[in-house]
């Protein structure tokens, strides 16, 4: 009888912790049920209509696919956005390297040197492009004025094509790099020193400790910072937006600007929709990527 | 051996003269930025002979709440990043513990189910994320502002890790004394977890002073503008004067580069944890 009692409270106190957690969970859960899993779906919804911010709607099937596949502005602005994957991917993770092995290098002052690359990355995207754009402007602008100083001609750094992703990159490679830099700086740090003793009693020299030791050390992260740089650089719009409005033409026009303007210009939700979905599956397949490179080093 | 040793000293100097001529370089801009601010008007500070020489005023921190609602929109920053913070605090650690330390069905679902959030870019939902605000009348508000910065799943991902390190003989101890589920988490989870709940607040305070897309796209009323919406808006009606906006653009990163400068390690630590958990 005693234990059937024990029984009954140790059932009671289960049933009591049980609704604790999930009162526990509930006011995040809510929030992140209501406000980022929910739109995934309602947008998925929307894909398939022709809704518009304003009207009724309707389901139109895939007809906003097919538009899609076949729309030269969508593949411009998805090639726009690779591009700049391609160019600012290898350019950050190696600039963001070589400082990780700058801070790491035992020098005087590492905590000013620390502080100075990354102090950029906390400023706000509004403050870092509204500062590039006064470095690039033309006749006023920083760099121009140096240069025409010096007798050089004006750079149109912001309205010419090819010129306009290299202002860019440099703007995103200032104002990000701090972040692959500290993920270096942690890998580094993680490298055991007896290994750098070792190779120094068999008289290594800098170049093989370098690409011997260090490099091998960090292929994990390496990959890494390779595949966040790829996700970060997919998102681009701030950058191109603000500083060249997606020009000259279309020339600057990421796959994000496309989606905004389609959506809040164009007012075409279900086909805006549509680009996020396609938009949402190349960052999904990036982060599952990652995340299967990383189990399966997991794994061994 | 003289040989060796003269060439480290050698590259130890091309290794100096690198590090520091990168750093100027980077901390330039900041540096131009700040000098700016403080030119009278109209100053050409294109030229760097007249940006850093005097004279210097402080004029231009007044003369910009005239021409736009410059402080309200610093007002409305630091309201919503604080606002943000304290409820970010809260909610994620109280999922944390309930993920980490108490027992119910379901508990390994919606770790998985949380963890998939760090998947969706807040860019892949902005259309419907729009919609749902404006059918609950919430865009142009605090509240609307508020909510998408509450739903990001690591902070909560964080706080468990940390929570996982507390000992549970620890909770077994109190539990025995009679505290309760609530108790446990407030006045001993919550005590300990101190340094996490501070790199989670700081890391969650200057994402939303910063944040750039969700704002842009929400706001429409100029007196509901944060500083990052409220700066490109000021820039673009004074493109030809330099001053003035470099004087709005400190104002809007002075608490973030401030914070930053306090809490160096520990943004950085979470910056390295964002990575490993990314």
């Amino acid at each position: 009888m005693g234990s059937l009692n024990k029984q009954h409270d140790l059932h009671a106190a289960q049933r009591k912790e049980s609704l604790a957690a999930w009162l526990f969970m509930l006011p995040f859960l809510a929030l992140y049920a209501a406000f980022l899993l929910f739109p995934i779906f309602r947008g998925l919804y929307t894909s398939f209509t022709n809704a518009r911010l304003v009207g009724t709607v309707r389901i139109i099937g895939l007809e906003n696919y097919a538009e899609m596949l076949a729309d030269k502005d969508f593949w411009g602005s998805m090639g726009n956005t690779l591009y700049f994957v391609l160019i600012s991917t290898p350019t950050i993770v190696v600039v963001g390297f070589v400082l990780a092995m700058l801070i790491n290098a035992k020098l005087k002052g590492t905590v000013f040197l620390r502080t100075a690359y990354f102090s950029s990355y906390v400023l706000s995207m509004s403050v870092v492009t509204g500062l590039w754009i006064f470095i690039f402007q033309p006749y006023t602008g920083l760099i121009n004025t140096i240069i025409t100083k010096f007798g050089g001609q004006e750079i149109f750094w912001l309205s010419t094509r090819g010129i306009v992703w290299l202002a860019i990159l440099m703007t995103t490679v200032w104002w990000t790099v701090g972040f692959d830099m500290v993920l270096f700086l942690a890998a580094l740090q993680n490298i055991p020193t007896e290994m750098y003793e070792a190779a120094e009693i068999d008289g290594a020299s800098k170049a093989q400790v370098l690409f011997k030791i260090t490099i091998p050390m960090l292929r994990e992260s390496t990959v890494l910072v390779v595949m966040l740089q790829m996700i970060a650089s997919f998102k681009l719009f701030g950058q191109t937006y603000l500083m060249a409005g997606g020009g000259p033409g279309t020339h600057t026009r990421t796959i994000v600007h496309y989606i905004y303007e389609s959506g809040f210009t164009n007012r075409r939700l279900g086909y805006a929709s549509t680009m996020s979905i396609a938009f949402f599956l190349v960052v999904l397949g990036f982060s599952l990527l990652q995340r299967k490179l990383f189990a399966n080093k997991e794994g061994r | 051996m003289q040989h060796s040793l003269k060439q480290t000293s050698l590259s130890r100097v091309l290794t100096y003269a690198l590090s520091y001529i990168l750093a100027l370089l980077w901390l330039f801009p900041i540096v131009w930025m700040t000098v700016s601010a403080f030119k009278p008007m109209g100053s050409p500070v294109s030229i760097l002979s007249v940006a850093f020489a005097p004279p210097f005023t402080v004029e231009n921190f007044s003369i910009i709440s005239q021409k736009a609602p410059v402080y309200i929109w610093t007002y409305n920053s630091a309201y919503i990043a604080i606002a943000v913070t304290l409820i970010v605090l809260l909610i994620t650690s109280m999922a944390a513990y309930s993920l980490s330390k108490l027992h119910f069905k379901g508990k390994k679902i919606m770790y998985i189910v949380i963890t998939m959030g760090l998947m969706i870019p807040i860019e892949a939902i902005i259309i419907p994320l729009y919609k749902t605000m404006a059918d609950l009348r919430l865009l142009n508000t605090y509240t609307g502002l508020i909510i998408p910065s509450l739903t990001a799943p690591l902070g909560v991902l964080i706080m468990k890790q940390f929570f996982d390190d507390l000992p549970n003989e620890l909770i077994e101890a109190a539990r025995i004394d009679g505290a309760g589920i609530f108790r446990i988490w407030y006045s001993i989870c919550m005590p300990l977890s101190r340094n996490s709940l501070a790199a989670v607040g700081i890391f969650t305070f200057t994402n939303s002073w910063n944040n750039f897309l969700w704002p842009f796209l929400s706001i429409t009323s100029e007196k509901m503008m944060t500083l990052p919406v409220g700066i490109p808006q000021f820039q673009g009606a004074n493109l030809s004067e330099f001053t003035l906006p470099m004087t709005v653009s400190l104002v809007a990163s002075i608490p973030a580069i401030v914070v930053f400068l306090i809490f160096q390690k520990q943004i950085i630590q979470g910056v390295a944890m964002t990575g490993i958990k990314g």
